[in-house]
């Protein structure tokens, strides 16, 4: 730790930024309106407790650039099991979140470009070539990224993270963990479990090397704990949907999913989740829906197109249309029972390798039929992400089950999640009119 | 030119059923034949096959996955795999678990459906996670054919792949000593994906016996990728008076296996797959791949690499940019060709290939 990083850190971050932005958010908390351009005639007004999503995020990618030499710094995969790098102290960064949040903010083809000129193809995952192309130019909507000490890297979402980090660890340096976890065609066998818990626990010398410090084995209890708690509050904010009208949309969920992603295993994010949960069970005890309207209730299979969400939400919600269920973001909440506080690193064995994305096709559309019942839906939209193979192999079947044996309007919308290349306005529109209509 | 005849695939399934043998279907990239063969099992690898319709998959499969999945899902649905008794779907990437899956949940093919979970890394862990993978698979065999064959026959049978490894590296190492344009030459190699291990063993031994002390005077270009289709390519090359003279290809070397060490047959053959040479659908690092293309290049005094590349293939496309850099760090020029195994190659590929050859003979007359 430098001396330096350390009085830039505090002064830079700690004093002056994280006040600002605490201040900003009080204000903004107290003073609370939408947006100027919010559809306030077919959406309920954005969520208040919303302002906090922002003001965790702002801090986490504020720290982020003065982090470096105060902090060691992980890059990880959205579905790693990072709770021991969180109990070691370490400041943790998702290269996939940035990614997003690329995407959201409109710059993410601008960077991928970056990669795209050095060689890298277009037709790789478009989170990667963002990731990529911001390594090399250094161009981020926030400002900086502060470099990894460590990268790790969990195939439980894909493959496709292995040769990306392959690449990462190439351009910095830097230690490399993989965690590999078997695809589970049914159910994972116990050599598959063994082989996960085996990783996890030699993660821990290379973390702890890095880190500069042992793992305390009661802070990873706290950790995990705070992770379970965390997820098993968005679990709740989610089956909050199954109320009529659905008091928050999946694009909602989208936006404010962020900190379950990000910031688990941090008590702030506990908090910040039960305080939504608060909020959105008022709006459920005064009956107010997402959709002003809400005549129809689907699905939204796969990532967001995140470049895309104002567009979607509103063209939906003229139509009466609310999204209400998400296979994506059920994903950072439906493993949460199966952590034991007790036996972190065995339970996170089994919990880190039954992700739905590392799971069968079959599994994948019962969890859509059960949503489909649960939540009463009328349809589901698949978003066929051309970016992520994993999650969109499948989808052809799954949509002609949904639609010939629970009855459910379903449509396959190609585009991509953050490559707005993928993106054909014209035909998507047209294909949401005929979808509205064949619920109708 | 050698005059070999190669049985075909049909005619080695067709003396395989007289046999009274099984008959696996197999999907790229890694998998333990011995078990397979200890079975009485005769293994048919499905890598596409090329110049297939595959309008049959677009029910299942989008248009964003590879060719190679696309052709070998629409084989199958053409009745392509109907002699199959067994269908293997080793986990290589996103895509080859994808078609697992459908297989498993949707399509619920007649055939028993075998999925196999490869390991990443070389370490012990890895070798002792794929033997259990491995005695797994041996159960549902045993289950499905009613056949229990014991340690001595599975040890015979990966003494005879290792032998038969031993062979292909003398074959690869006599390259340019053998009368062979480049489509003869992985003709041969490749009639491993389905001949009985004898009747391969005897056709690279025949054309072992043809190897002389001249050698080819050709340039020489080292291929990297998943496997050479459309076999065109190699003609081109040939045609520029080039030769493949090795390579880094999933169909052929990335599966030459090293001998083995433990005396457990389950152990031996996990050790064998899991201690092979770098490979992007394992993740194998930058510098592990780099440094193999680079002996390739060493050993067979080839000019230049040719990565040869399935459009959509996400785990080759990682590493080419890096791979390019570290090659040209030491000399070695490099082509990226993107190819689609359906489609006949392109006037524009042709082009760039020769001009890639000539570019490589130019440079050695100056050298
Ligand atoms: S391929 Fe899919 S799961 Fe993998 S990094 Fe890209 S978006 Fe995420
Ligand atoms: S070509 Fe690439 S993407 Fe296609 S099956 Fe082979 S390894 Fe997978």
């Amino acid at each position: 730790m430098g001396l330096k990083e350390n009085i830039k850190y505090l002064f830079s971050y700690k004093l002056i930024g994280e006040s600002l932005i605490k201040l900003n958010t009080k204000k903004s908390y107290k003073n609370f309106k939408p947006p100027k351009n919010w559809r306030t005639d077919i959406l309920a007004p954005p969520l208040k407790t919303g302002v906090f999503t922002k003001e965790i995020i702002t801090r986490h990618y504020l720290e982020g650039r003065y982090v470096n030499g105060v902090k060691p710094v992980a890059w990880v995969t959205s579905g790693a099991p990072i709770e021991i790098l969180k109990a070691l102290g370490f400041y943790i960064l998702y290269p996939e979140n940035h990614g997003a949040l690329c995407g959201a903010r409109k710059v993410a083809l601008e960077i991928s470009e970056e990669a795209e000129k050095r060689g890298y193809s277009i037709d790789i995952c478009s989170y990667a070539r963002t990731d990529i192309g911001s390594t090399l130019s250094k161009k981020t909507p926030v400002g900086r990224l502060p470099k990894p000490d460590l990268l790790l890297c969990c195939t439980n979402i894909c493959q496709t993270v292995l040769y990306w980090y392959r690449v990462l660890a190439e351009y910095y340096k830097v230690p490399l963990i993989v965690i590999d976890t078997p695809f589970v065609y049914d159910e994972a066998r116990e050599h598959d479990i063994e082989y996960v818990k085996k990783q996890l626990e030699a993660s821990i010398e290379v973390s702890e090397r890095v880190a500069g410090k042992s793992l305390s084995f009661s802070k990873l209890k706290e950790v995990v704990r705070l992770s379970k708690m965390a997820a098993e509050l968005w679990l709740e904010i989610m089956n909050a949907n199954k109320n009529k009208p659905a008091p928050i949309s999946v694009f909602d969920q989208f936006i404010h999913m962020a900190p379950i992603v990000e910031k688990r295993g941090d008590s702030e994010t506990v908090d910040f989740y039960s305080k939504m949960l608060d909020e959105i069970n008022d709006r459920i005890k005064n009956g107010i829906g997402a959709v002003k309207n809400e005549r129809k209730r689907v699905l939204w299979d796969n990532l967001p197109i995140w470049y895309k969400l104002k567009f979607l939400s509103e063209f939906l919600a003229e139509n009466g249309v609310s999204v209400v269920a998400s296979t994506y973001t059920n994903a950072w909440g439906e493993l949460a029972p199966m952590m034991d506080i007790e036996r972190p690193i065995e339970s996170m064995a089994r919990t880190y390798i039954y992700p739905i994305l590392n799971r069968g096709t079959g599994h994948k559309l019962k969890t859509m039929e059960t949503m489909v019942k649960e939540f009463e839906l009328d349809g589901a939209i698949l978003h066929s992400d051309r970016s992520c193979k994993p999650y969109s192999v499948g989808q052809m079947d799954q949509r002609i089950k949904l639609l010939n044996e629970l009855g459910v309007a379903a449509l396959l919308l190609e585009a991509d999640h953050s490559d707005p290349r993928a993106f054909a306005d014209e035909q998507v529109i047209s294909r949401l009119k005929a979808f509205v209509e064949m619920m109708d | 030119m050698l005059h070999i005849k190669i049985p075909t695939r049909r005619e080695v399934i067709e003396k395989a059923k007289a046999e009274g043998k099984k008959i696996a279907a197999v999907y790229p990239i890694h998998y333990p034949r011995e078990l397979f063969r200890a079975f009485n099992i005769q293994p048919i690898e499905v890598w596409g096959p090329p110049k297939t319709d595959t309008k049959k998959a677009n029910a299942h499969l989008q248009s964003y996955i590879c060719s190679v999945v696309q052709s070998g899902l629409a084989f199958y649905l053409e009745g392509g795999i109907n002699v199959a008794d067994i269908i293997v779907v080793p986990h290589s990437c996103d895509s080859l678990q994808g078609l697992g899956s459908i297989y498993k949940d949707f399509i619920k093919p007649k055939q028993e459906l075998i999925t196999i979970y490869l390991p990443r890394e070389k370490n012990r862990e890895n070798v002792e996670f794929l033997s259990k993978e491995l005695k797994r698979i041996y159960k549902q065999l045993a289950e499905f054919t009613h056949f229990e064959p014991d340690r001595e026959k599975l040890l015979e049978e990966i003494k005879k792949e290792e032998e038969i490894d031993v062979l292909v590296a003398k074959f690869y190492k006599s390259r340019e000593n053998l009368p062979l344009s480049s489509r003869e030459f992985y003709t041969i190699l490749r009639a491993r994906e389905y001949l009985p291990v004898e009747l391969f063993k005897n056709i690279l031994n025949y054309a072992l016996l043809h190897s002389s002390s001249g050698k080819l005077k050709k340039t020489g270009i080292v291929i990297s990728g998943l496997l050479p289709e459309p076999m065109e390519i190699l003609d081109v090359i040939d045609e520029m008076d080039g030769f493949v003279a090795l390579d880094d290809m999933a169909c052929c070397m990335r599966r030459v296996y090293g001998e083995g060490s433990a005396d457990d047959p389950f152990e031996r053959m996990a050790e064998r797959i899991v201690n092979s040479t770098p490979d992007p659908t394992k993740g194998s690092s930058v510098d592990e791949r780099a440094d193999f293309l680079k002996s390739l290049i060493d050993i067979s005094g080839a000019k230049g690499v040719v990565f040869y590349n399935v459009k959509f293939c996400e785990p080759e496309y990682f590493y080419h940019p890096l791979l390019k850099d570290k090659l040209n760090e030491s000399g070695i020029k490099s082509i990226v060709i993107e190819t689609d195994i359906n489609e006949p190659i392109s006037q524009q590929t042709i082009t760039r290939i020769k001009a890639f050859i000539e570019m490589l003979k130019e440079e050695s007359r100056w050298a």
